[in-house]
């Protein structure tokens, strides 16, 4: 076993194909996983002082003190509570107007589509900031509605765009099928449309729950110090702090929602569900 | 006529709502925006001034120009590896690769904030590569935070994936009886990829490509933990405008020329999206 870790020994007992592959993965590993991986290691470090690339001391130190601070309980309460809101008032708006896109033919089909994309073709802080002086004026900062409105807005394209191109997957013929043994509209749609498109809708779910687990931008510049949720918290952490360990605590807490979920749904996320939210058809 | 008449009430019904909030919130925030840039921050009238701050001051220039050469680098890299990575995804069948189309789904999915947070881990000046180099008697300081080589890094890590994922959508639709068909009549590998593959799958490189341009423009969370003083990237220097200077109409001005920077390549992508053969509709 040991031998194989020689290069050269490697090389040939692999062959020329399989070894540049197996460099490829561990090139793709290093930069794409390495960082995570390293954070969760020194989370749980007590001593990491230079040189030292594994910690000195382990143990759960750090978590003790990010747990000792109230501000953090209130801010995983509130980011949860915001993102459940901003989730269902997305749903109940947009897989409608996806399920209009995608399966009536009207003029200005093409225009309301375009018009999603604008949530995404800006810079969110410029459309943010526009917004922001707006809220102002209507008593809207610093409130849970404002920061609602904002978090719907991050993630408004991908409700309406990947539901529609789930729901035009669903082959005509299985509804009409539905429709000539006696199933009326809104029966097929439930029984046979809804539950053909539920991976699509499942991902576009996923993308506005987390995209507003995450969101921060916006939550800080309309939440003011009112709305404190989970990564704004941590802006103010990370920034303050000299220890290393307090924001890779921090972060391992902001990433558990995220690795739960996907790993719920990870039958449903593959690159064509993922892909479709960026084309429009 | 009356069915059609039905059909389309309800298709507008549907998409109604959701429109409306992107008009609210979007539309109508954007063109007060507009509207404002060009008002004086006292008397209201109309002015140019606000544009002129952003193209004379010095420093505001240098943000414009140090924005557009993080962001260009970002894509053509990211682009550049992303093609390669999609290429060998569809090209080659092996575990590795298996291994490799499942792994690059998940960064994604994890809040930006942490991979930022990661990142900064392993490139600080005493992070983990300048750690490695102290055992091995070397003092590598890489001044990569700060810097925009850090934060184009940190780009890279976000796009590649993206990129890769809707490079390989794009590649994944190109049959392989075409492939061997032009093969089978004595095409070398290299004119199948100039003479195919290429122009197929170039309309999914340019959305990949103009979309990773647009949100980067805009990015702030990157900058915010990993950016220099100056030059800023626009987004900073726009929250600067708008939360440490309270320069509304500014802030409104620099919005819209992140908007006009953007629109250029929103253009492209919605021209590129839109350009579908009749038999897709």
């Amino acid at each position: 076993m040991f031998k194989m870790l020689n290069p050269c020994r490697f090389y040939h007992a692999v062959g020329r194909k399989k070894f540049f592959e197996f460099i490829l993965l561990a090139v793709f590993i290093l930069f794409f996983y390495g960082p995570l991986l390293n954070m969760l290691m020194l989370a749980f470090a007590d001593t990491y002082e230079v040189p030292a690339v594994i910690p000195q001391e382990w143990g759960v130190k750090w978590w003790q003190y990010i747990f000792g601070k109230d501000a953090l309980v209130s801010s995983i309460i509130q980011s949860f509570v915001v993102a459940i809101v901003t989730t269902c008032v997305s749903m109940v708006l947009c897989i409608p107007a996806a399920y209009s896109i995608a399966r009536f033919k009207y003029p200005g089909r093409k225009l309301f589509m375009l018009s999603f994309l604008l949530t995404n073709a800006f810079p969110k802080l410029g459309i943010y900031t526009s917004i922001a002086v707006l809220f102002y004026k209507y008593g809207l900062m610093g409130t849970y509605p404002g920061v609602v409105i904002i978090h719907m807005i991050h993630s408004m394209m991908f409700m309406v765009w990947l539901p529609a191109s789930a729901f035009r997957a669903v082959h005509r013929q299985q509804e009409e099928a539905a429709r000539d043994v006696g199933a009326g509209p809104i029966r097929t749609f439930f029984k046979v449309t809804l539950p053909l498109a539920v991976p699509g809708i499942a991902v576009a779910t996923l993308y506005t729950f987390l995209g507003s687990m995450e969101e921060a931008q916006g939550t800080m510049l309309v939440g003011l110090a009112k709305v404190k949720t989970m990564p704004v918290t941590m802006y103010g952490i990370v920034l303050d702090s000299t220890a290393v360990q307090i924001g890779a605590v921090f972060a391992i807490i902001l990433i558990i929602p995220s690795a739960f979920l996907i790993w719920v749904m990870r039958k449903y996320i593959g690159p064509e569900a993922i892909a479709g939210g960026f084309k429009m058809k | 006529m009356g069915k059609k008449l039905k059909s389309y009430l309800v298709a507008y019904g549907l998409v109604f709502p959701a429109f409306m909030v992107v008009m609210l919130s979007v539309t109508y925030p954007i063109i007060t925006a507009v509207m404002q840039s060009f008002q004086d921050e006292k008397t209201g009238e109309f002015t140019w001034g606000n544009y002129v701050y952003f193209f004379t001051e010095e420093s505001q220039r240098n943000n414009i120009l140090f924005t557009l050469y993080v962001c260009v680098m970002t894509v053509v890299i990211a682009i550049f590896v992303a093609y390669l990575l999609a290429l060998y995804l569809r090209f080659v069948k092996s575990k590795i690769a298996k291994t490799i189309g499942t792994l690059y789904l998940l960064p994604r999915f994890v809040p930006a904030m942490c991979a930022v947070y990661a990142m900064i881990t392993i490139i600080r000046d005493s992070g983990v590569i300048n750690r490695i180099g102290l055992h091995f008697g070397q003092d590598w300081t890489l001044g990569l935070m700060y810097h925009a080589s850090g934060m184009i890094i940190m780009n890279l890590w976000f796009n590649i994936p993206f990129a890769a994922l809707m490079i390989t959508a794009g590649l994944g639709a190109i049959p392989d009886s075409i492939i061997e068909g032009a093969r089978d009549v004595g095409a070398t590998k290299w004119q199948v990829f100039t003479h195919m593959i290429l122009p197929l799958s170039i309309k999914d490189v340019v959305i990949a490509g103009t979309f990773v341009f647009m949100t980067n423009v805009g990015s702030f969370t990157t900058p915010y933990l990993m950016g220099g003083n100056s030059p800023k990237m626009l987004g900073i220097a726009l929250f600067d405008q708008f939360n440490k200077y309270m320069k509304w109409n500014r802030s409104a001005a620099l919005s819209v020329i992140m908007f006009l920077i953007c629109s250029v390549s929103a253009g492209v992508y919605i021209y590129t999206n839109l350009k579908e053969k009749e038999w897709e509709v």
